[in-house]
């Protein structure tokens, strides 16, 4: 039980660890890794209902889709064109006024380079749980992260629909999204029917209302 | 896809033929007959889906010459959207890793530029309006 005491103690790491990608973005009190994870399995189990899934699965995915980030660094996008001075926010915000474009090969390269390093972090904070839950554990993880079943392939759309959500919500109270930037990647990134009429729901009730 | 299936085959079969933990305790109290166990779910359900995609694949063919500056499945595409440039492929809705540049053909902007021709326009607004122009197709051989 005192390794188990030591995950669940690593874990609750995440409960104060600020999101990375609306730091640099310089938004006031905003979300931890923990609160990301707990609205995102609230929509994993919602709207996972309206489709034929492994709830268990789909909801267990959730929870554990960004815990390697105890350990392993919480990359953004941005990471490779941010300046190595972060008091610099003209540089920055002008940074963040376009979406960040790299060649496939390089956003190919950059996928494996993180996945390498979030794998690494997820074994080293699961190496000392009970051998089941640990490979239940990376087993659901890499599902998720490759997309190797139906219920990995939609939890992974859902991991970035929270963040849409979060991202309007964060632009509606304190600007400094570029909701357009936001909108177009959208339109880009889900193909998942349920969550392409999620994101429908979201213009209307963010953009349209907004522009009123 | 075939030869990630093949490769689980022979995994399930090197575990299930010479590797499988001896059964001296009982199984809740041996975590390698647990992990052994748990592995062969993964393998188990991954093999029947890839068996199963296999089974309805439809490989995509290089177009024939005079349509390869139209986009369809498996082009990459360079566009210009907002004065900058991007580059991606289109794929199928299993493939698709848009953070690797892989765009499935049932989003939005895939959807959208499938049939379309270098040079084109492409309004993808909704609700903000957007134009993709499409600057080159290229197809791998």
């Amino acid at each position: 039980m005192k390794n188990t005491l030591d995950f669940f103690l690593a874990v609750g790491k995440l409960k104060g660890k600020q999101r990375r990608g609306w730091i640099v973005h310089g938004l006031k009190n905003s979300e931890s890794t923990a609160e990301h994870i707990f609205r995102m399995a609230i929509l994993a189990w919602v709207l996972g209902n309206k489709k034929k899934l492994n709830m268990e699965k789909v909801i267990k995915m959730a929870l554990i889709h960004d815990i390697c980030e105890v350990y392993a660094p919480d990359l953004t996008p941005y990471d490779p064109l941010l300046p190595k001075n972060p008091k610099d926010p003209k540089n920055i915000k002008k940074i963040l006024s376009k979406w960040p474009k790299f060649s496939l090969a390089e956003k190919r390269k950059r996928v494996l380079k993180k996945c390498e390093k979030e794998m690494r972090g997820l074994n080293k904070l699961v190496s000392e749980l009970p051998s089941k839950l640990r490979v239940e554990i990376k087993n659901l993880w890499l599902d998720f992260e490759k997309g190797l079943s139906p219920e990995g392939r939609f939890v992974k759309q859902i991991d970035k629909a929270e963040n849409l959500l979060q991202g309007l919500e964060y632009w509606e109270t304190q600007g400094k999204i570029q909701r357009n930037l936001w909108g177009r990647w959208a339109k880009e990134i889900f193909d998942d029917p349920v969550i392409l009429e999620f994101v429908q729901t979201l213009d209307k009730r963010f953009i349209k209302r907004k522009k009123k | 896809m075939k030869a990630e299936y093949q490769h689980l085959r022979k995994i399930k079969s090197f575990k299930t033929r010479g590797e499988v933990p001896r059964f001296l305790h009982s199984e809740d109290l041996n975590p390698e007959y647990l992990s052994f166990h748990e592995d062969l779910d993964l393998i188990d359900t991954r093999l029947a889906e890839v068996k199963q995609i296999l089974r309805n694949v439809e490989l995509i063919k290089m177009p024939p010459k005079d349509r390869r500056n139209i986009v369809n499945l498996g082009a990459k595409v360079l566009i210009e959207v907002d004065g900058q440039r991007d580059e991606f492929q289109i794929v199928g809705s299993l493939e698709a890793n848009p953070s690797a540049g892989k765009i499935s053909n049932e989003s939005p902007v895939g959807m959208a530029l499938l049939g379309h021709h270098v040079g084109e326009e492409i309004d993808i607004s909704s609700p903000v309006k957007v134009i993709y122009k499409i600057k080159r197709i290229t197809y791998l051989s």
